[in-house]
């Protein structure tokens, strides 16, 4: 295939202001907090209670019910609240409050996992407690599930990293190669594809000359370069950049033999199946225009923003803005007191001077949104039909513009001239309509 | 917990494009148009610019103050009607139906139908038309300064009606002919259309699309390329393509559909100019395909990715 079409796509300036930076290992925080559902599907149900004595890497509750993941202590000390906290997360669900002894001491129970076949494997990784970090948190147990189901020919390896600011995952295949190579020979061990190809952006250079390197001896694995466009790391985006194909509706992409994993990812499986250790820390990259000296921190999971920002130089202005992920597509929190999640690749806070929202004024239909979607969708169609009175026409006329393509990327809003929130009412849209055909659904039963 | 933060949602970064930056640009992009028509045609040719200008952007003010509406003159979209509909008028055209036209385009094209954003078709072309209907005999253009000719009939009109006296291929370029004052000289509207193109505030091919379906219109129909292209310079073709069809508002929004319209209104350009009573159809075409608009957008637009099955499976 010598000629493929091009994806639309932004270019979004890349900040990458901490590439050259080695993480830096972070003290132990004085208290960790962990949210219950920080992985995709059903939250988890604690184990522990308060008073308890908890280790590093010690089961604090378990996952029950579809698509769910472990949580684990991420730093050794006592349980002293299972209280929701409402404040930070806007829900009813517990909240496990570890407060440090600062000793660090890991569960001694822990040891390297060693199971024999595939089914073994996600078996062992359904207490591994990892889930996608590049943003989705899919948990791994139920990535590899479907290779029991689908003959797997090509493990896809994210490294495409396009979020602007964040370089967690470029540091991950700097520093941490030996951590990939056995991450790869495990994949090898129990899925056993065809090939391996390693997807980056064109702006980690370093990143994609240490993986050819690593790999130099190993047919079986390439290093695709990609062009640094955002959203260059989204999964429809990346198959079809890196492997020239496309996901259709209705069906799986392990349907197609492929499955994704983003390379941070692949590194905890590693260190998980090597040592037994579940995932308890992560590479976080702290930046954006208010934190004094931006770095990579290795922070244990649950560790507030304000541990990191302290460690970051503290802040040389008024903060305005705090965001847990990149500026495309992450998550605005109200405080400072907000812990790292798994998910958590950076942690952003921006200058008031930054964080000014702009006032929307009316949409011009100059068609910007509608010539960088990537995935060919008409944005502006979207927040017209939200506006529709008819709750059943409503629904209609999302279904017919198929609002349910929209990755929630972001790049609308991103583009827009009249600063409309696009994206906002995109996700708005996705919700109501999902509303919609799960009430219909039910309807239709009775 | 101390200080709390606002939680919107992402994204929390922006290109830094206005819509105020935006029809700058398109001010910017028509100043070397209005610099040549004062150097072509003279001081009166301000007269139209200025009129229009100034009625637009106060007849624009007035409606917002008088129907309580949130004043809107900031975001300079009545300052590009304006001066739009000013450089295509001629100095022929008295004050007052410079003014009558303009109020017309921002209050009845624009206003009325809910300000920028909602006009169904561009306000400039539709008081144009508007005007031609109801004061066509001073509609004609007005001849350059220091140019004598017994006729004052622009080179459209001449084409019409067998081509004897047209000006030299050379001054239609440059724009020393009859016609609307900032209609003539095509070497500083393909500045201004440079510019836009440059500064992303249009797609090349639209103009190029609707200009060029007229030349090879043109010339497949007369074999003869010397003629194609001054029909091509004649009349307000340049103007109409550079900054009429490129409007956002009044052209679909998707690329394939930009496409579809600029050849619309190219084809049908030489149709009214060949087989109907005027000899002017830009802006005829153009307002049709306002029409046609929304209808070309739907047809054009793109099939989201993956979509539809597997078409080549192997």
């Amino acid at each position: 295939m010598a000629f493929r079409k091009r994806l639309q796509s932004v270019h979004v300036p890349h900040h990458k202001n901490t590439a050259g930076m080695k993480a830096e290992t972070l003290p132990p925080p004085k208290e960790v907090l962990l949210p219950m559902n920080m992985h995709m599907g059903t939250p988890a149900v604690p184990v522990v209670g308060v008073g308890d004595y908890v280790r590093v890497g010690q089961k604090l509750a378990r996952g029950e019910g579809s698509i769910t993941c472990e949580v684990h202590a991420t730093v050794s000390g006592t349980v002293v609240s299972l209280d929701p906290m409402p404040d930070l997360f806007g829900n009813d669900l517990p909240v496990i409050r570890i407060e440090s002894d600062g000793k660090m001491e890991a569960d001694p129970t822990l040891a390297p996992r060693t199971a024999e076949d595939l089914a073994a494997f996600v078996e062992d990784l359904h207490e591994s407690g990892i889930v996608g970090l590049g943003g989705a948190a899919f948990p791994v147990d139920w990535k590899f599930d479907a290779a029991q189901r689908n003959t797997v020919k090509t493990m896809l390896i994210n490294g495409a990293e396009c979020e602007p600011y964040v370089t967690s995952d470029d540091r991950m295949m700097l520093d941490h190669g030996e951590d990939i190579r056995r991450g790869i020979e495990i994949l090898k061990k129990y899925v056993k594809p065809e090939n391996f190809v390693f997807a980056i952006e064109n702006n980690k250079p370093n990143a994609i000359a240490a993986m050819k390197e690593l790999f130099a001896d190993d047919p079986a694995v390439s290093v695709v370069t990609l062009e640094s466009s955002y959203p260059q790391g989204a999964k429809q985006m990346i198959l079809y950049n890196a492997l020239g194909k496309v996901v259709y509706a209705g069906q799986r992409f392990a349907t197609l033999g492929v499955i994704i994993i983003n390379v941070s990812t692949l590194a905890k499986v590693a260190r998980f199946m090597d040592t037994g250790m579940p995932l308890v820390d992560r590479v976080v990259t702290i930046d954006g225009s208010a934190v004094r000296e931006p770095k990579n921190l290795l922070v244990p999971i649950g560790t507030p923003y304000r541990c990191l920002v302290e460690a970051a130089g503290g802040l040389k202005c008024e903060p305005g803005r705090v965001v847990n992920g990149g500026p495309m597509m992450g998550h605005a929190v109200p405080s400072l007191d907000y812990p790292v999640l798994k998910t958590t690749s950076s942690v952003l806070v921006f200058s008031e001077a930054d964080s000014v929202i702009h006032e929307p004024s009316p949409c011009i239909h100059c068609g910007r949104c509608v010539s960088h979607c990537p995935m060919n969708l008409n944005p502006t169609a979207f927040s017209d039909d939200l506006e529709e009175e008819n709750a059943d026409k409503r629904a209609l006329l999302l279904d017919r513009d198929h609002v349910n393509f929209c990755i929630e990327c972001g790049s609308c809003s991103y583009v827009c001239p009249a600063h409309r929130p696009l994206a906002e009412n995109n996700r708005a849209a996705k919700k109501y309509l999902k509303k919609y055909k799960a009430d219909h659904a039910e309807g239709g039963k009775k | 917990m101390d200080k709390r933060f606002e939680t919107p949602s992402s994204p929390f970064t922006h290109c830094g494009a206005s819509t105020q930056r935006i029809m700058l640009d398109v001010i910017i992009a028509l100043l070397p148009a209005t610099a040549a028509a004062i150097v072509i045609f003279g001081a009166p040719a301000l007269v139209p610019v200025l009129s229009c200008v100034i009625a637009a952007v106060v007849s624009e003010f007035l409606f917002n103050a008088i129907t309580h509406r949130k004043q809107s003159i900031g975001d300079l979209s009545a300052v590009v009607t304006g001066l739009l509909l000013g450089l295509n008028l001629s100095t022929n055209v008295p004050v007052w139906q410079c003014v009558l036209g303009s109020v017309f385009a921002i209050v009845f094209v624009k206003c009325l139908f809910g300000g920028l954003g909602h006009n169904f078709a561009n306000p400039a072309i539709t008081a144009r038309v508007f005007m031609l209907v109801s004061f066509s005999q001073v509609m004609g253009g007005a001849m350059p300064k220091g140019v004598d000719l017994v006729t004052s009939a622009t080179p459209l009109e001449v084409l019409s009606t067998g081509g004897e006296g047209l000006p030299s291929l050379l001054d239609m370029f440059l724009g020393v002919r009859g016609g609307a004052v900032g209609e003539t000289c095509v070497i500083a509207l393909l500045l201004g259309f440079a510019y836009l193109v440059l500064r992303r505030v249009i797609r090349w091919y639209v103009p190029a699309i609707f200009v060029g379906s007229v030349f090879v219109l043109y010339f497949v129909t007369t074999g003869s390329a010397v003629t194609a292209l001054y029909e091509i310079m004649a009349g307000g073709l340049f103007l109409g393509a550079i900054f009429m069809a490129t409007d956002y508002q009044t052209s679909p929004i998707n690329d394939k559909g930009k496409a579809f319209f600029a050849l619309g209104c190219g084809i049908l350009t030489f149709v009214i100019r060949e087989y109907c009573a005027y000899p002017e159809g830009v802006s005829l075409s153009i307002l049709v395909m306002n029409i046609l608009a929304p209808m070309i957008e739907k047809w054009t637009a793109a099939t989201p990715l993956g979509l539809g099955g597997p078409k080549n499976a192997k």
